[in-house]
């Protein structure tokens, strides 16, 4: 059973349609709502992920699938059918590609599409019981293969986005800190040079001073 | 100008002196008469003579002979060539004749009574124009009769008027008395204070006329303040105050212009007022300052055409807002460092200024691309917001009805209206294809309706379980209306037959509103809730509780006036955190205890439309506009407000209809145009530094059409140090508003008398202390001194005490009324409160008889019982009801022609329809142009004939608030009361 639907874009994450009234009976609809927004701003910093996939989080599953930059995903139950939940995202994406495709990179405040939320509506009551004759007729179509689509889970794939996070400060703090040694290490050698000839140098300058007195006093 | 001729007539019959040249001619002979006449300038010694000179005397008597004057300075002058003597010498010369305005004409022959005895040769005067004697307006000459001194203290004054050389004659002397004073009040009879108070006083000055002025007393100081001038001995008041000259707004609301003036970049004030703009710059000067000091804001106030408000959308930037105290950037903020930094004009705080927003700055220190940023230049924008200020999508407009449909409203007709009224507004509801509608029904059992789209017709289902609310379908309860149109239809269509037979009289209001709020809490949006009777089953069931008078008079009157059952406060405070917004149409002849029901509405940004004994025949237009209105005006949901202001200075109180979320921010489930909330500041330091206090509003909404928005209004005002200041830079309109939400909202924990005497108690000591500002300075004696900003205070004030929702006791309004006006008045924006105050009156039979302009004839009256004449016909007009009242003695055909040929019967069943004629045409015309002027209410027009009680009493009389009523002073007494209280 679909829990909650999402389309956002990839390039910035930018919420483009909700689906109305989701949530309705979810404990914790903000908790995942959470998670869906951080799944989303992971796809915008381009990370090249699949353009199907399906998440684990918790009891319930995400299945996203990616379209010219935009992404479509929905939340359903474990115990749902893959099948279905991908024919729900086709359904959707067909139709929002209709009516705004033209549009996706042109909106500039989140929500723009906010009107597609009645077609998320009616088209999730479709696919709300499985056993209805059009959804098993779904079931049994074979020509829809969704056994390759990767299956992750939701910690492993919000966490790449941290591990690589990670990665990248632990460098530039490399970074930053093999520049510092560098310039202290230069600055230590200059130290030890003129520690080591300065004596010399004065020695030698006594000298001079003493033949220059010398000759002049005389 | 049909006086002059007789005159000219009679002048021409006198001896003839000299045929030509009229000036050089007449000279010696006039000058010798002349300085014969001088040295006894006796009045009562009439001269016989028939010669000219007689005018002489009357030259330096100035009132009684301005009767001769004028005519002689007629624009109708005899020939010169004629072969009389004196009336073309008498010709004032032509820069004095258009001084002489026609209408004193009309009172010239009164004036005559003096000069008839000077000229014997103007006997028949009087009876000439009978029609001008009538005209004669009684309040120019009571002033003068009652003045028997005046002459005296005129010749005075004029007795050293220069004795002209004899050789300019009697024309000359004449321009010598006549030249320091225009005429106009020369004619007007109140001469002598005219002179002492009017000469010297400034333009401002409404000093007017009392009948013992201190002449002579005045300086040349210029005042900053107007007066009334008030009988010298504290006994005798009632002869020390015109009634006539008493200051009334009778141009409507001024809104003073220094607000917009001094800062020409402040939003309209139609969406921000402030009670002054000149902000204290110290406790003590607050504490001095004895008016509330507050705002009122609409933020949603429609804009007149070409006015819209500026969208503007930062898109990737995000909103420029300041790090520290999170206003929004504004006209008012500064641009510094080469433009890479801006300073908050509320917290002075240095932000940095984002790349994507950054812009060079000219010689000026202005932005280069300050004209294509309305957030710069303009008080008042619209940001887009960006997804941060959602806590959820935006949520689609939501109307959900709630209909009792027990045997009181199908009798009343109110469901078949309703009814009628939702199905012709489905197509203009807001939201397009989003919009979300939905409907419950309730008797002693619940009922739901099943409007899924694939139905044809809608299903019903009755819960008749009180005790424990389930609601029977997880969906279709509450349905997209682009979608089950059809649905919907066939349930409007059917909703009034299905129950046409129902004969239940309980009503299960308070498990109904819980099944509502079920269905709701999901989306929030609109409940319009429809009641006609006391809520008996249930949670929430109520009581007849109203009629017990005892409680009147005592501690307890107030608690009619709360809610009883803590239930409805609790529901409210339910709906408001779902974003749900409720409004209540009560319509019930028994008491349907609307402070409980409007507490609903009250706390969740909502309103309250009370239909007294409503029945559909009567009030079916009425209940039908505002319903429409309430469903098709552009409303905001979901929304927050916030008013920021600078440093130093602290909102401390909100009043109007919301529920407060935190110490600052209003919770808002729906907001519109018609609903403003004010609010109150303090300093917070004892001494304010700042030269600028500004002011800002946030209303963070979403439209209809599903756009998150933030609407902003900046506004700035000065700081002062100066008492004087304060007051002149006060705006009435605010300081009325604020108080009467002030004095409504007392009521409810206090009896009504002390929320009158609270009004009163402030504006006496706030005149006190204008008074001691002025008292040393110049010599006010005994008058009563206000600062012209509030020259219409006292009068608001007296009309607030006189309101519905304030006045009287138990018997001067009914418990429900009182309640409905006070939860109204607690949301009206100002100018709709003014005008509910003090009405406009309008005489109309003179436009309806002659086919003349309408702005000419029809004039704004004082809302007095001598305003009314019984040979008119008069529109009464508070913007929620026009009452037309027909004197007792206007024509029968006039009447015929407007009510048609039951004119004469009872007129509380008559209604006003346009008819075939002219008249009628012109009526109706006049009522649609009041309806239109203002259409968040639909005004009922209900007919009065004079004297038909208690139709007349209730309609007209009990809201003439210059008379006596209930208990009330009048007009006059209230400034006399005032008065002496400022002066103890």
């Amino acid at each position: 059973m679909v829990k909650l639907t999402m389309i956002a874009r990839v390039t910035d994450g930018l919420p483009l349609a909700e689906g109305l009234d989701d949530g309705r009976d979810l404990q914790d609809a903000e908790f995942y709502k959470q998670q869906v927004k951080a799944l989303f701003k992971n796809l915008s910093r381009g990370q090249n992920e699949a353009s199907r996939m399906s998440v684990e989080t918790g009891p319930y599953i995400f299945h996203y699938i990616i379209e010219g930059r935009v992404c479509y995903l929905t939340m359903c139950d474990r115990a749902y059918p893959k099948k279905l939940a991908f024919q729900y995202l086709e359904d959707l994406k067909n139709e929002f590609e209709r009516g705004y495709g033209n549009q996706i990179e042109t909106a500039a405040r989140p929500y723009a599409f906010i009107k597609f939320d009645t077609f998320i509506q009616r088209t999730k009551k479709l696919y709300q019981d499985t056993r209805t004759q059009r959804n098993i007729a779904k079931l049994n179509d074979e020509l829809y293969e969704v056994h390759q689509i990767m299956t992750r889970n939701v910690q492993e794939v919000l966490g790449v986005g941290e591990k690589l996070d990670q990665v990248s400060q632990m460098s530039s703090r490399l970074t930053s800190e093999s520049r510092v040694y560098a310039d202290k290490a230069r600055d230590l050698n200059r130290q030890a040079l003129i520690r080591k000839w300065a004596p010399v140098a004065i020695v030698l300058g006594v000298v001079i001073l003493l033949f220059w007195a010398r000759n002049k006093i005389w | 100008m049909g006086t002059e001729n007789p005159n000219h007539a009679n002048n021409y019959s006198r001896p003839p002196q000299n045929n030509n040249s009229p000036f050089s001619s007449s000279r010696p002979v006039v000058g010798s008469q002349a300085s014969a006449f001088r040295p006894t300038p006796v009045l009562s010694t009439p001269p016989s003579g028939p010669e000219v000179s007689t005018f002489r005397p009357t030259a330096s008597y100035v009132p009684p002979t301005t009767g001769p004057f004028q005519r002689f300075s007629s624009p109708t002058p005899p020939p010169h060539t004629s072969p009389i003597g004196q009336p073309p010498a008498m010709r004032p010369p032509p820069t004095m004749r258009p001084q002489m305005p026609p209408m004193h004409m009309g009172s010239s022959p009164l004036s005559m009574n003096g000069a008839v005895n000077l000229q014997q040769s103007q006997p028949s005067l009087g009876p000439t124009n009978p029609s001008a004697v009538r005209a004669a307006p009684s309040s120019a000459w009571p002033g003068y009769t009652a003045t028997p001194p005046a002459p005296v203290s005129h010749k005075g004054s004029y007795g050293p008027a220069p004795p002209q050389p004899a050789a300019s004659g009697s024309f000359s002397s004449h321009q010598g008395g006549y030249g320091p004073a225009p005429p106009q009040q020369a004619a007007s009879g109140s001469f002598s204070s005219h002179q002492g108070g009017y000469g010297p006083a400034p333009p401002l000055g409404m000093y007017v006329g009392g009948p013992t002025p201190p002449a002579g007393g005045m300086s040349g100081l210029v005042e900053d303040f107007s007066s009334l001038s008030i009988g010298s001995v504290p006994g005798s008041f009632d002869a020390g105050l015109d009634s006539k000259v008493l200051p009334r707004p009778l141009d409507g609301d001024v809104e003073p212009s220094s607000f917009a003036q001094m800062y020409p970049m402040n939003c309209n004030s139609r969406y921000l007022r402030l009670t002054t703009s000149a902000i204290p710059n110290s406790q003590s000067l607050v504490s001095r300052w004895h008016l509330p000091l507050g705002a009122v804001v609409c933020p949603l106030a429609e804009a007149p055409e070409g006015e819209e408000v500026p969208v503007v959308n930062f898109a990737t930037t995000g909103i420029v807002r300041c790090r520290r105290c999170r206003t929004y950037v504004n006209p008012y903020v500064t641009f510094t460092d080469g433009g890479r930094k801006w300073r908050c004009n509320i917290c002075a705080l240095l932000n940095d200024v984002q790349n994507d927003y950054f812009a060079q700055l000219d010689a000026t220190g202005r932005r280069i691309d300050l004209d294509q940023r309305p957030e710069l230049t303009k008080g008042c924008v619209e940001f887009v917001a960006p997804a941060e200020y959602m806590v959820r999508p935006p949520m689609p407009p939501l109307y959900f009805f709630l209909i009792d449909v027990s045997i009181n409203s199908v009798r009343s007709g109110m469901l078949e209206v309703i009814a009628q009224t939702i199905k012709s507004c489905l197509d203009k509801l807001p939201g397009s294809t989003r919009t979300q509608i939905g409907f419950i029904t309730f008797d002693s059992t619940i009922h739901f309706y099943n409007m899924k789209s694939s139905l044809t017709q809608p299903q019903m289902m009755v819960v008749s379980d009180l005790d424990d609310i389930f609601v029977p379908l997880p969906d279709d309860l509450l349905v997209n209306l682009s979608e089950s149109r059809s649905v919907v239809d066939a349930f409007l269509d059917s909703l009034p037959s299905m129950f046409q037979d129902n004969v239940n009289v309980e009503s299960a209001f308070g498990p109904a509103l819980k099944a509502a709020f079920m269905v709701m809490s999901q989306l929030g949006g609109k409940l319009l809730i429809f009641q006609s009777t006391l809520p008996s089953l249930g949670v929430g069931r109520l009581r007849l509780r109203g009629d017990d008078i005892r409680a009147y008079g005592t501690d307890k009157e107030n608690a009619l006036r709360i809610p009883e059952d803590p239930f409805y406060k609790q529901m409210a405070a339910d709906f408001t955190k779902y974003q749900v917004a409720v409004n209540v149409y009560a319509v019930s002849d028994k008491y349907t205890d609307i402070a409980s029901l409007g507490t609903l509405a009250k706390y969740t940004g909502g309103q309250v439309y009370y239909y007294p004994s409503f029945h559909a025949a009567i009030h079916k237009d009425k209940l039908k506009h505002e319903l429409a209105r309430d469903l098709t005006r552009e409303t905001a949901w979901e929304a927050v407000m916030r008013i920021r202001c600078g440093k130093g200075v602290r909102f401390t109180s909100y009043h109007g209809n919301f529920m407060l979320r935190s110490t600052d921010l209003l919770a808002l489930p729906a907001v519109d145009c018609d609903k403003a909330y004010a609010m109150q500041f303090a300093l917070e330091e004892t001494l304010l530094t700042t030269q600028i206090v500004y002011f800002q509003v946030a209303l963070l909404h979403t439209s209809s059409c599903g756009e998150r928005r933030i609407r902003v209004h900046t506004a700035a005002a000065s700081v002062v140090a100066d008492l004087g200041e304060m007051y002149r830079q006060a705006d009435t309109g605010a300081i009325v508003s604020l108080l009467g939400r002030l004095a409504i909202e007392k009521s409810l924990s206090y009896k009504l008398e002390e929320a009158r005497n609270a009004i009163q108690l402030r504006i006496v000591k706030a005149l006190k202390e204008y008074r001691n500002l002025y008292a040393v300075q110049h010599r006010v004696g005994t008058r009563m001194i206000y600062p012209d900003s509030l020259k219409y205070l006292l009068l608001y004030a007296l009309a607030l005490c006189k309101s519905t929702a304030l006045r009287g006791g138990y018997a001067d309004s009914q418990l429900d009324e009182r309640c409905a006006a006070g939860f109204t008045m607690m949301a009206l924006p100002v100018k709709k409160m003014l005008k509910l105050l003090y009405p406009s009156l309008l005489r109309v039979d003179e436009y309806l008889v002659k086919s003349d302009d309408f702005e000419k004839l029809c004039r704004r009256l004082p809302l007095a019982a001598q305003s009314l004449d019984s040979r008119g016909i008069y529109i009464y007009d508070d913007g929620f009801r026009l009452v037309v009242w027909f004197g007792q003695m206007v024509s029968p055909d006039i009447s015929r022609n407007l009510v048609g040929e039951d004119f004469a019967a009872d007129f509380s069943r008559v209604s006003l329809v346009q008819r075939e004629n002219e008249m009628s045409r012109k009526l109706m015309g006049i009522i649609k142009k009041l309806r239109e002027a203002d259409t968040s209410y639909y005004p009922l027009c209900h007919l009065v004939r004079q004297g038909e009680q208690p139709r007349e009493g209730f309609f007209l009389l009990s809201n003439l608030v210059e008379e006596q009523v209930g208990g009330m002073n009048s007009y006059v007494d209230w400034i006399l009361q005032i008065h002496r209280q400022v002066q103890q």
